[in-house]
């Protein structure tokens, strides 16, 4: 079973996410920040990360760069409620950016591309 | 002791006594005749001398005559008694001397008293003085002793003529010393010219017994020695006939001699006789002689009838003449460089003009006020130019057509006596005129709409004004209805004949040209006043330029303004944009958490109506989702990142996007993509929003179904690629095509209204542009027209 883990500070997010990737058949793990989200993969590997960038605490792009030199070959999907850094962040650093929505579709859509 | 040698003793010691007194030569002959007349028992004697000249004898002193002859009375030598005497040296007495033909009956004289006569020379060695004359009224035969008498009596006389003489010649001497020494005196204390002469002239009359003196010098302003004229600088009233008579002729010997002339009686000298006529007199003509130049000339004339003039007169006027000629000169210069430095005096005030008006105008950069301030002063007696009246005009560089812009004067003659009137200037500089404001009626004069009319094209030939500027000099027209250069038309308005023109030259540039005129006073316009108005002008031109560059400045700052506004704007924007990215994030979250849960639990419910609630809260967070979208791309207004991206591309992928829900819709996609569809320099994320929002807007106007068109190509003849959506909705009405691209304009319920002002800004910043149009089948068609890639 892949394993995703989820970084996002707004719990409910974090169930939502759990939620609809549970479904689809992945194994879950949600931190609430940036240090949590290191710690969580020096104790575990997973095969993919979704990333907030706005976090209380040590922010996404700094949590991005840590995680990318723990493991740099772990995909990292950014999910932001931001649109701008969107075309900054679609191939650089991370393997895919997408703009939160209440419309999972797009979240689904692109986990599955990468994990199959 | 003989009788007669006794009378002849006591007549000597009579006369010894006589020649020791105080008297003049005159009184003393006169007691001497009287002495000698009684003496020898008579009742008539008189003395004759020769005058100066050595030619005339005159009735010096006379008892028993007319006492009117004396001094009057005159022989030549050789004519009458006394004159032949006076020549032979020789007595003689005549017994009956009517009978005699050396005699010479003057009536008046008082001679026809007498019937005898005896006369003497009065000798000095060989020179003779004069003659003397015992008169008897009986008839006398004078004997031999008697005659002796008379003879040795005349050795007396000469005797105390020649003693008086001698003094009188050393007074004369001392008297022309002193003269000399005045003269010198004054020629190095005085320098004013006029004083000068007269003081030249009242010393040599003097002391030369002239009637009077005139002095001709050359005229000083004139250059070249050669053609200069002699003017008469100083006459005595008294010999102003004489002079006018007389004076050329001796001018121009002396000056052609370059040396003095000496004319002893003009009725015998060969070059003044035929003009003497009746007069005789003698004159003396000493040339000034300065470097060798003759500067001017001394005449002195005698009185008529008077004493003839000698060479020692002529020595004594010659050595005043050289003395006065360096002053002459001296006083001259002086009165050059005095006239030099009243030039200086005028130019210093004319520089003050041009400073005051200078200040006056580096004081204002309103060009309306400045023109006024150089026409003020340009038409402003007493401390201003004073011309009457005058127009500034300016060219245009792009029309090519020099503009009058303003006139000032009076328009009437009332007016113009006003403003011309000593009381209208005594208190006020020009300064204070140009600080307190109008010289003249302002504005709206007929003066100054005349002015305001003319037009005259900047060509070659078409008028005097536009040469002036043309060629950048100045005209002084002095007949302009003759003259084919002024337009006739210009004329007629100005109504004036006589006018001048300066260019206005700032920088090289000629940027207008000012007319002036003297309509009312009719004061010829000089060289030297459009001189002065070239230099005024010169300065008013830059006064110019710099209004205007300052007008253009003030425009150009408004333009900055301007911007400043847009920039603070866009910067209000920005911080707007940064708000409502916060706001964004905290609002989407919660969106999402709330929308995505209400999908969850759709797929869980099965009560209808829960369905419908349901259905209604996700497209209400969809619609919030949506004006988040748009404000959020809207506001963010960031600069396009250029690729060059294949045109079809872009359609390619926001199709691809929206194939599915078109399908849904019952929309039919039309590919019309030019293979020859260029690639061009965009930002693609930008391009395809701007599609997307042209795409949405054609799916929403199709409700029903329908056809989207989508269309690619060059454009011919144009370096433009285009870019089409259309479709078969209802199209565009007409309310709303001039509020289409306007921001929150939307005729949806559930509409932003930022759809197309996002898409027309994205075109925009990629220098393109968007229009739209109504197919006639029905449909609206967005067209986007993008620049090519230059090469
Ligand atoms: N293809 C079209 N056919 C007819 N009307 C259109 C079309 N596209 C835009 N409009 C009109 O222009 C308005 C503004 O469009 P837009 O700026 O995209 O805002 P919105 O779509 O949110 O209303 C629309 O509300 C509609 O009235
Ligand atoms: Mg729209």
């Amino acid at each position: 079973m892949k394993k995703i883990l989820v970084v996002d500070d707004e719990e409910n997010i974090c169930s939502l996410y759990r939620e609809e990737l549970e479904e689809m058949g992945y194994e879950v793990t949600t931190v609430l920040d940036g240090s949590s989200a290191i710690a969580a993969i020096e104790k575990a590997r997973y095969d993919l990360v979704t990333l907030d960038m706005r976090m209380k605490g040590m922010d996404g792009i700094e949590t991005l760069r840590k995680l990318k030199e723990k493991d740099a070959r772990l995909p990292i999907i950014i999910s932001s409620a931001y649109e701008e850094y969107k075309n900054d962040f679609g191939s650089w650093a991370s393997d895919a950016y997408i703009v939160k929505s209440a419309d999972t579709a797009a979240l689904r859509d692109t986990v599955k591309k990468i994990l199959g | 002791m003989e009788p007669v040698e006794r009378t002849e003793l006591s007549i000597l010691s009579e006369i010894g006594r006589i020649s020791t007194s105080a008297d003049d030569l005159h009184r003393k002959l006169q007691r001497i005749i009287e002495v000698v007349m009684r003496g020898i028992g008579k009742e008539g004697a008189s003395v004759f001398l020769l005058d100066r000249s050595g030619k005339n004898v005159i009735l010096e002193a006379a008892a028993g005559l007319n006492q009117e002859a004396v001094g009057k009375l005159t022989f030549p030598l050789g004519k009458g008694i006394a004159g032949w005497v006076a020549q032979q040296k020789v007595p003689l007495a005549l017994a009956d001397p009517y009978s005699d033909p050396r005699f010479q009956y003057v009536p008046e004289t008082g001679i026809e008293r007498f019937k005898s006569l005896v006369a003497a020379p009065i000798m000095d060695e060989d020179r003779c003085f004069g003659v003397i004359f015992v008169l008897s009224g009986q008839t006398w035969n004078a004997t031999s002793s008697e005659v002796t008498v008379l003879t040795t009596t005349a050795n007396q006389i000469s005797g105390v003529i020649r003693n008086t003489l001698l003094f009188q010649d050393i007074e004369d001497r001392l008297a022309r010393l002193a003269s000399i020494y005045e003269i010198s005196m004054a020629l190095t204390s005085t320098l004013d010219l006029n004083q000068l002469l007269s003081l030249i002239a009242r010393n040599t009359s003097s002391s030369l017994r002239a009637q009077g003196c005139t002095i001709h010098l050359l005229d000083l302003p004139a250059g070249d020695g050669e053609n200069r004229d002699f003017r008469p600088k100083f006459i005595d009233d008294a010999v102003g006939g004489l002079d006018n008579l007389f004076g050329g002729r001796m001018l121009s010997s002396t000056i052609g001699e370059k040396r003095p002339l000496l004319v002893a009686d003009t009725s015998q000298d060969i070059r003044l006789q035929d003009i003497s006529g009746r007069h005789r007199v003698s004159i003396i003509s000493v040339p000034l002689l300065f470097h060798d130049r003759v500067t001017g000339v001394i005449t002195l004339y005698s009185a008529e009838h008077g004493q003839s003039f000698n060479d020692d007169d002529l020595q004594f006027l010659t050595t005043i003449a050289s003395g006065a000629a360096v002053a002459v000169e001296n006083a001259a210069l002086f009165e050059r460089e005095e006239r030099l430095a009243s030039d200086a005096r005028i130019r210093a005030q004319e520089f003050s003009i041009l400073y005051d008006v200078g200040t006056a105008m580096s004081a204002t950069l309103n060009l309306d006020r400045l023109l006024r301030i150089i026409l003020t002063a340009a038409t402003m007696g007493g401390t201003g130019l004073g011309f009457n009246r005058a127009i500034l005009l300016l060219t245009n560089e792009r029309t090519n057509i020099l503009q009058g812009m303003m006139g000032v004067g009076p328009t009437s003659w009332d007016e113009a006596n006003q403003a011309w009137t000593e009381v209208a200037w005594k208190h006020k500089s020009l300064m204070e005129w140009i600080q307190t404001g109008e010289l003249f009626a302002s504005k709206d004069t007929a003066f100054n709409a005349i002015a305001r009319s003319i037009r005259v094209r900047l060509e070659p030939g078409d008028s005097i004004l536009a040469q002036t500027v043309l060629d950048k000099r100045a005209f002084n027209i002095i007949d302009a209805a003759a003259d084919p250069r002024v337009r006739k038309d210009v004329l007629e308005m100005l109504k004036v004949n006589s006018f001048a023109t300066v260019p206005l030259v700032a920088k090289g540039r000629a940027i207008g040209a000012i007319l002036v005129d003297n309509l009312f006073t009719n004061r010829p316009i000089t060289d030297h006043d459009i001189r002065f108005l070239t230099m005024f002008a010169h300065q008013a031109a830059l006064a110019i330029d710099n209004a205007v560059i300052h007008s253009n400045m003030e425009a150009m700052n408004r333009d900055i303004r301007i911007i400043h506004e847009q920039l603070a704007q866009s910067e209000k924007m920005a911080a707007l944009g940064t708000m409502m990215a916060e706001i964004t994030h905290e609002i989407r979250n919660p969106l999402v958490s709330i929308g995505g849960f209400t999908r969850r639990l759709a797929r869980k419910v099965t009560d209808p109506d829960a369905k419908k609630y349901i259905d209604i809260i996700l497209s209400e967070v969809g619609r919030l989702e949506r004006i988040i979208h748009d404000n959020l791309e809207y506001i963010k207004n960031v600069a396009p990142k250029f690729s060059r991206t294949p045109l079809n591309s872009v359609i390619e992928e926001v199709l691809l996007v929206y194939e599915d829900e078109l399908r849904q819709r019952g929309i039919a996609i039309e590919r019309e993509l030019s293979p020859d569809a260029p690639s061009l320099d965009m930002d693609p994320q930008q391009m395809k929003q701007a599609v997307v929002n042209l795409v949405v807007n054609a799916m929403e106007a199709m409700e029903k179904g329908g056809t989207l068109t989508a269309r690619t190509g060059p454009v011919a003849g144009s370096r433009e690629a285009i870019m089409e959506i259309g479709d078969t909705g209802p199209g565009i009405s007409p309310e709303s095509m001039h509020n289409l691209f306007n921001p929150y304009y939307t005729t949806k319920v559930r509409g932003t209204g930022l759809g197309l002002a996002i898409t027309h800004r994205i075109v925009k910043a990629h220098k393109g542009n968007i229009v739209f149009r109504n197919k006639e089948t029905g449909g609206a068609v967005f067209a986007i027209r993008l620049p090519l890639p230059r090469e």
